[in-house]
């Protein structure tokens, strides 16, 4: 059985891991809640791990569809990148899967000396850091431009009257 | 997004296993984007001028500095305080004795549940206070300490209500899933204040707090000014209606008084808000005027101290009576509601003047006897009144593009219980409408993540996980409905539900209830409507 075949067979098994390890990265009261509730909408931390790693593991295998690894990666970088992480803690998620491999896949692979199977399919998980490097970016760059444009929501009709005044005074200048 | 880490420590590697201590040994993290801006020393100097008692320690600081600038006797302040409460308020010693750590509110939070920082569970958000009762004024505290869940206030603790008390809205989910009915916000509460008394405070509440004391409304906007952002809202219902309406400000003699938040005359999409509202009261001709100086309906004192509360809340009944009107019409807003119907009666009833009467739809006669004690009728129960006697004509072909849904704001629905209303009215103006999932509306309602004076753009990070159980449910609707417009009843919401909506579920537009109504209602004499309040084009007129 090839890697790939390997990997297939047990993808539920291991998106679940994989999602363990990733519930793993917040507090020990918090991954107890987490874990104990799966409704999507009382639970979206939670939901969205189970979700985006699911749906992950089978896209990874056929790897021809970019917009949906984006859609289903999307959700879990949107959230970590606003929740009290560094953006390597945030993005350390896509990594965790590279563990998860080795500690399933490794010691067989090296038994049969076919180690470059594993280093083949990381490719893909590198690939996957650096989607989800660009959506974690366009998070950022997003909370950053919604802060500028509410504070120019909260003034629009100041700021019109100011206008106003200001081409009042430009006019009396000009006569 | 925390701080960021430094190279040579990635180098070493990247943690992201969460440290496994206790709570209570874990420090609090202070770092930039943990907390609101301090209030400005002067700020801070005029209110203690004006609130005496209430406010302490006007400097400039910095919370992720070590030294917080406290006064040097802050313990006993504090402690002080704490014991002035507990005597004053029975409810605090109840929250304070009662809870038995079922874990009932714990997954309830906006905050914990975006942010997974179990401080934020209201049950351990209480403790943070308890731990400190229970060492402080309790014998079995103070004798076994840690075995009780007590602990000694220090100042880490205070920076850790900061940083805590300030995620918290006030919005009173976990109440209601909590058998005992603690109310997390009044613990929240108590907390802003005891920090008030060290000189630990936002700039984003205290600003607005002093400008109201001053002017009235929360941007310090005086009469003239406010006079000039009317008429540039009767000017755009002119272009857009061909129909110039009235709105009196300060004229004596009119039946009713109308104050709405500021951020409707000041803000966008508020204004919009504004002027459904001056569109209404023309269609039916209402005697109303507003007045300048109660120029705002959200109050901040809310979100500070009982007595900076009632103090503001004070110009509704002060202008009523100056202006002669015999009951007061409300505004879309939350927060506003929430004192009217819980306190504005016991702080201020004897206020009331003797022209004040219980309100009657002069349109219709119905009488608002729930609004007996305060005088004051929410918008949306007089515009469903009026909408349920047939006074008003509607074309909701101009909103046959709206795809809506409603977000119950938590002071309206927890704090008033006003459900059916505002949906009533919207079923009324609109063909296209969809609830949010059960568990996420009406009671359950999930908050915008800004309440409490929390709507201030640098805790973006904070307010985005917050709202997250928002955001998600309304992605939830977008996708299975194609819903395009949340709806919402309160000011605070349509400023914070725009960069949520914006974050969580793209392409979803924030307006008020009336702004809706206004697109639809048809009033006497106006031209042919070729554009919506925000001067975009209606449905059918696109290409001209």
């Amino acid at each position: 059985m090839t890697l790939m075949e390997a990997i297939a067979a047990r993808s539920d098994e291991l998106a679940q891991k994989w999602a363990e390890l990733i519930l793993g990265t917040y507090p020990k009261q918090t991954q107890a809640v987490w874990r104990s509730n799966r409704d999507q909408f009382s639970n979206p931390v939670g939901h969205a791990i189970l979700t985006s790693t699911s749906e992950l593991m089978p896209l990874m295998l056929t790897w021809n569809d970019a917009q949906a690894v984006a859609n289903s990666l999307g959700t879990l970088v949107k959230i970590r990148a606003v929740q009290d992480f560094s953006p390597a803690q945030a993005l350390s998620f896509v990594f965790l899967l590279k563990k998860l491999l080795r500690q399933e896949f490794l010691p067989e692979l090296s038994a049969r000396g076919a180690v470059e199977e594993l280093l083949s399919f990381e490719t893909r998980v590198d690939n996957l850091a650096t989607i989800a490097f660009d959506i974690y970016v366009a998070a950022r760059d997003q909370v950053a431009r919604m802060r500028v444009d509410e504070v120019k929501r909260a003034h629009t009709s100041i700021v019109r009257r100011a206008n106003l005044m200001q081409k009042d005074v430009a006019a009396q200048k000009a006569e | 997004m925390s701080k960021m880490v430094k190279p040579d420590e990635l180098l070493k590697t990247i943690s992201y296993t969460p440290p496994a201590e206790g709570w209570m040994d874990l420090p609090v993290n202070t770092s930039p984007g943990n907390w609101a801006y301090p209030a400005k020393q002067d700020k801070v100097e005029y209110l203690m001028h004006e609130m005496p008692g209430i406010f302490a320690n006007p400097r400039q600081w910095n919370p992720e500095d070590v030294d917080w600038k406290l006064p040097s006797n802050w313990k006993e302040i504090v402690v002080n305080g704490f014991r002035e409460r507990l005597d004053k308020y029975r409810s605090l010693k109840l929250f304070m004795d009662i809870c038995v750590r079922c874990g009932a509110c714990a997954d309830k939070c906006h905050f914990f549940i975006g942010s997974g920082d179990p401080k934020n569970m209201p049950v351990l958000r209480a403790e943070l206070m308890r731990s400190i009762y229970r060492g402080e004024f309790t014998t079995a505290g103070k004798i076994l300490g840690k075995l009780t869940g007590a602990r000694v206030l220090e100042e880490d603790v205070l920076k850790e209500w900061f940083i805590y008390f300030y995620q918290c809205t006030e919005c009173r989910r976990c109440s209601l899933y909590c058998p005992y009915g603690i109310d997390t916000a009044e613990v929240t509460m108590m907390a802003r204040e005891l920090l008030h008394l060290c000189g630990i405070n936002i700039n984003w509440i205290l600003e607005p707090v002093s400008n109201c004391n001053r002017t009235g409304n929360h941007l310090g906007i005086q009469p003239h000014a406010f006079k000039d952002i009317v008429e540039f809202m009767v000017d755009d219902i002119e272009t857009i209606t061909g129909k110039r309406v009235k709105c009196p400000l300060n004229e004596k003699g009119h039946e009713v008084l109308f104050i709405t938040p500021s951020g409707d005359a000041f803000a966008d999409p508020g204004i919009y808000t504004f002027m459904g509202y001056l569109m209404l009261f023309d269609a039916i001709g209402l005697d109303f005027t507003m007045s300048t100086y109660a120029s705002e309906g959200g109050n901040f004192g809310l979100f500070t101290h009982a007595d900076a509360m009632k103090s503001i809340n004070g110009k509704m009944y002060a202008e009523a009576n100056r202006l002669g009107c015999k009951w007061i019409l409300g505004g879309e807003c939350g927060h506003m509601w929430r004192v009217v119907n819980q306190y504005m009666d016991t702080m201020n009833g004897n206020m009331q003047g003797p022209q004040m009467k219980t309100p009657v739809n002069p349109i219709t006669g119905t009488v608002f006897e729930n609004a007996k004690q305060t005088k004051m009728v929410h918008i949306a129960e007089f515009t469903a009144d009026l909408i349920k006697h047939g006074k008003l004509k509607f074309d909701k072909s101009r909103n046959a593009n709206v795809v809506a849904t409603f977000h119950d704001s938590c002071n309206t629905a927890r704090g008033m219980g006003m459900f059916e209303e505002p949906r009533y009215v919207l079923k009324n103006v609109l063909d296209n409408f969809h609830e949010m999932p059960e568990g996420t509306i009406r009671e359950q309602t999930f908050c915008c993540a800004g309440g409490s004076g929390l709507n201030t753009d640098e805790i973006m990070d904070i307010r985005m996980r917050g709202g997250l159980p928002r955001g998600n449910a309304l992605k939830h609707v977008v996708d299975k409905h194609g819903v395009n417009t949340m709806a919402c009843v309160c000011a605070i919401d349509r400023a914070t539900l725009i960069p949520l909506a914006d974050y969580w579920a793209p392409g979803v537009n924030i307006t008020g209830l009336h702004e809706l109504v206004a697109n639809a209602l048809v009033l006497d004499g106006e031209e042919e409507r070729t554009m919506n309040l925000r001067q975009e084009p209606l449905p059918g007129f696109e290409e001209e």
